[in-house]
């Protein structure tokens, strides 16, 4: 069956009344996705490289980042050694949050501490798209496109999980290993009014969520051709007006939009949200979707995926993070005086012919409209993330030893003794 | 002179004002002239178990690879990583390329690839397989005529007792989670009095007695019954009870200033020492009591935990833990693996070496316990930076009393890891000719390692 194929009139006209007609129609499934990090370096993660001429982020000196909030040595090393009975293995140590001013919780209350600071990138490459126009703010891209607004990678380009070469950085493994067998579907329905699906100036891009999981083939690579129906989501939804010049589709005007993100933080909420995607001989669709998002959400994110853990994997001081993307918020919707609570952002999406389908599964989509009204009551609601975090701490109401700004760090000696 | 005694025989005694048993080897006595078969032509008891380990071992992305051979079939040659098992390799078999089909569930990390395996189908939650482990399915067909169907055993030191042995899905087995605990249900009574709440005997009476002496008269009976070999393999193997005795006795033993010390709340605070040589000293005492338990007849299935999913070892010395040094440490760019993650995977793998050379050690018949068992040892996951439910490291060690063409390496090419599951069964004599559910429902166990 050809996805890029003329859809009757009448057969639109039935599906979506208040939608113009389709000439011809393409739709894709999201395969993988990840934040736009142009990698600098010739191998490695942590290797030096023209974007991080330092490498990543080192590891952390955690016995040193405790006793710098007060606590003594002791307590630091006993806080850092697996064989303590207080420190949970799996769950990180609980008591790593109280390192604040008064030993305030630092993922709540990231100001409570000095920035530690976070390394940021220092090349002048980047992935992404020019969302102000402004051809002198921002970095260049590798084929020399000036403006492009990525701050999202200034900020974290240089953090281990973000940083590797194309699909291999850790984060994208993980999430993309994660959508990949079934967490989430994203796709993606192209329509165009015009002749040449290659070069048409009234173009509209969909993207939408699908309940129906992707299949892998026998060596685990995600399969083509298969079928999705759109699911209507009160959130997930993003529509972009665009044009197609040689097969490049570029946003003809910024929109508002949210997409489902691989991140502890899933919303990927974005304004004067952009695209810049291009067909691919072989069928597939690649490319970028880029905006300016809350700031503050993926720190957030990062909190709420255990603020310990993640400081421990992944070599930050999440207060640290906080500041860093603070300092580089690039946007605000109230205007330019106003407080910068959105950074500038791109997600590179490699995405699979597919057929999508209504979300009555009764036609092919052949339309691209907002299915937003069609969405159950309470499908906005987001699922937490890890269960029983809070405040960045997982909780375990039954353990024996609770942390906090008044726990004892060092148990009696003799229990200290009977441990070692 | 009839002996009394036969395979099914249990020495019976008193100790401690509850009653003990003391099964048997299997003695030549009981075998035919080969030392094949037992004298009645029934054939030795195949034995099963499964053997689980946390993390996986290291493949990466990139094509950094510490486990999988180079080649396939028999002669593989010896990964890094599996080092601990030269003296075994060919007992064991090695299974790569084989994933865990989630059919559009998501990979619950930690919990997905080992239900996989073991129940046939990807869970839909954390906390629960959506069938049974095939391991109570295996114990049902082979284990109703031993004292215990089935044997589960944590040898973790976690937190919490870890079993993946589940007849519901939703209640997994009580492990014996200490070498004492495995002791007493191997070696001694039951220790719950039904004429008093909570009583139990005192456990250092029962090993200072030795529940040996509670048999005396049915020991020295039977050995005088007995050939020069046999008899000598009774020794042997009395003696090794009593070494473990003995072991066991250092741990009830409790320091002088400990005693004096310890705030009341320690003893329901367990200490947590779980660095991985103590987890594999532990593995192989517990793997020693094992061996004699399954060599005595007392059950005939196993499952057997090294360290949970989400693993909580660590190299002792070090502040980190495995499960977080896979996660944060970086690959090499020259090596293409992770190398402080290698390295721990190759000391987790010690435990499986330590524990099948238990198996090996027991001699019976004209082989080992082990060519008459037939284990399944596999771990939660792939790559474990990610939580991969590809390629994750399964095992097939013993004989299974010459069934297992063993010795080889099998590429699965992402078949589902249920294929080497139902081999395992089929292995071990279970009626079962089909397992898992979706894309993991297969027929087709891997010809190429039955004989």
């Amino acid at each position: 069956m050809e996805r890029s194929s003329r859809v009757a009139v009448a057969f639109a006209a039935l599906a979506a009344p208040c939608v113009a007609m389709a000439a011809w129609t393409k739709s894709y499934v999201v395969e993988w996705n990840e934040p736009a990090m142009y990698y600098g370096a010739k191998t490695g993660v942590i290797d030096p490289g023209t974007d991080c001429p330092r490498g990543t982020n080192p590891e952390i000196d955690w016995v040193k980042v405790l006793m710098d909030a007060g606590y003594t040595r002791e307590e630091a090393e006993w806080l850092r050694n697996p064989a303590n009975p207080t420190r949970s293995a799996v769950h990180g140590q609980n008591q790593m949050a109280f390192r604040g001013k008064d030993r305030a919780n630092v993922y709540v209350n990231p100001t409570s501490t000095p920035d530690p600071g976070l390394i940021g990138v220092s090349g002048t490459l980047a992935e992404g798209i020019d969302l102000d126009g402004n051809p002198k703010t921002g970095f260049t891209s590798p084929h020399g496109e000036r403006g492009i607004d990525n701050n999202f990678y200034k900020t974290v380009g240089c953090w281990k999980t973000y940083r590797g070469p194309r699909r291999l950085s850790s984060g994208a493994l993980q999430f993309n290993d994660s959508m990949r067998n079934g967490a989430w579907t994203t796709v993606i329905v192209i329509v165009g009014k015009g002749n040449d699906p290659m070069n048409d100036e009234q173009v509209t891009v969909g993207f939408y969520v699908s309940a129906d999981k992707m299949v892998k083939d026998g060596n685990g690579n995600i399969a083509r051709d298969y079928t999705f129906s759109i699911k209507p989501d009160a959130k997930y939804e993003a529509i972009f007006p665009a044009r197609v010049t040689n097969g490049l589709i570029a946003s003809t005007k910024p929109v508002s939009g949210v997409l489902r993100e691989p991140a502890y933080w899933p919303d990927l909420e974005l304004e004067r949200a952009q695209i810049k995607l291009t067909m691919q001989p072989d069928g597939s669709l690649t490319g970028y979707v880029g905006g300016y998002r809350p700031w503050r959400d993926v720190y957030q994110g990062w909190v709420n995926a255990r603020g310990p853990v993640i400081e421990a994997l992944t070599w930050v001081q999440l207060p640290a993070v906080y500041y860093a993307l603070r300092r580089n918020a690039d946007y605000s919707p109230s205007g330019a005086r106003g407080e910068k609570t959105h950074i500038s952002y791109a997600l590179r999406i490699d995405a699979l012919p597919a057929f999508v389908m209504t979300p009555d599964a009764s036609q092919q989509a052949a339309v691209v409209d907002s299915y937003k009204s069609l969405a159950p009551p309470g499908s906005t609601r987001m699922a937490r993330v890890i269960p029983r975090v809070i405040d960045g701490l997982y909780i375990d109401p039954n353990a024996t030893h609770q942390a906090g700004p008044d726990a004892v760090i060092l148990p009696p000696p003799n229990v200290a003794n009977a441990n070692q | 002179m009839k002996l009394r005694f036969d395979r099914r025989s249990v020495l019976k005694g008193i100790l401690g004002g509850s009653a003990v048993h003391v099964g048997l080897p299997v003695l030549d006595a009981f075998l035919n002239t080969n030392g094949t078969a037992f004298a009645s032509g029934a054939p030795l008891p195949v034995r099963f178990g499964t053997y689980f380990w946390g993390l996986g071992l290291t493949d990466t992305p990139t094509g950094g690879t510490r486990w999988v051979p180079t080649t396939v079939g028999p002669g593989y040659e010896l990964m890094p990583e599996l080092e601990a098992l030269a003296s075994l390799k060919d007992k064991v078999s090695v299974f790569s390329g084989f994933r865990a089909i989630g059919d559009g569930r998501a990979n619950l990390v930690h919990w997905t690839g080992h239900a996989s395996i073991l129940s046939g189908v990807a869970p839909a939650s954390a906390s629960k397989f959506d069938a049974p482990s095939f391991d109570t399915k295996v114990a049902d067909a082979i284990g109703a005529s031993t004292r215990f169907k089935s044997i589960d055993i944590d040898a973790s030191v976690s937190r919490q007792p870890v079993s993946y042995s589940t007849r519901s899905g939703s209640t997994f087995a009580s492990p014996d989670a200490t070498p004492l605990a495995l002791y007493h249900r191997l070696f001694g009574p039951d220790f719950q009095d039904p004429n008093g709440e909570n009583w139990k005997p005192n456990p250092s009476i029962m090993l200072r007695q030795s529940v040996l002496s509670a048999v005396t008269e049915q020991r020295h009976a039977l050995m005088k019954g007995l050939g020069k070999d046999d008899q000598l393999k009774m020794d042997q193997y009395f003696s090794s009870v009593r070494d473990m005795e003995n072991q066991l006795a250092v741990q009830l033993q409790r320091p002088e200033k400990a005693e004096a010390c310890v705030v009341p709340q320690a003893p329901n605070d367990p200490t947590r020492i779980s660095s991985v040589d103590v987890v594999n000293a532990n593995t192989k005492v517990m793997a020693k009591l094992l061996a004699m338990g399954l060599a005595c007849n007392q059950s005939r299935v196993f499952t057997f935990v090294h360290t949970s999913g989400a693993s909580e070892t660590y190299l002792a010395g070090q502040s980190k833990i495995y499960h977080q040094i896979t996660h944060d440490e970086p690959t090499d760019a020259k090596l293409g693996y992770q190398p402080e993650s290698s390295k721990l995977a190759g000391e987790v793998m010690k435990g499986l070496g330590a524990f099948l050379t238990e198996l090996d050690a027991i001699k019976e018949g004209e082989g080992t316990l082990l060519d008459n068992s037939i284990v399944l040892a596999f771990s939660d996951t792939g790559y474990a930076k990610i939580h991969a439910i590809e390629n994750i490291p399964m095992f097939l060690a013993g004989r299974a009393g010459r069934r297992h063409k063993s010795g080889q390496h099998i590429a699965g090419k992402g078949d589902s890891v249920t294929r080497v599951s139902l081999t395992a069964m089929q292995l071990a004599g279970a009626p079962i000719g089909e397992f898992g559910v979706g894309s993991m429902k297969t027929t087709n166990p891997i010809s190429e390692v039955m004989a």
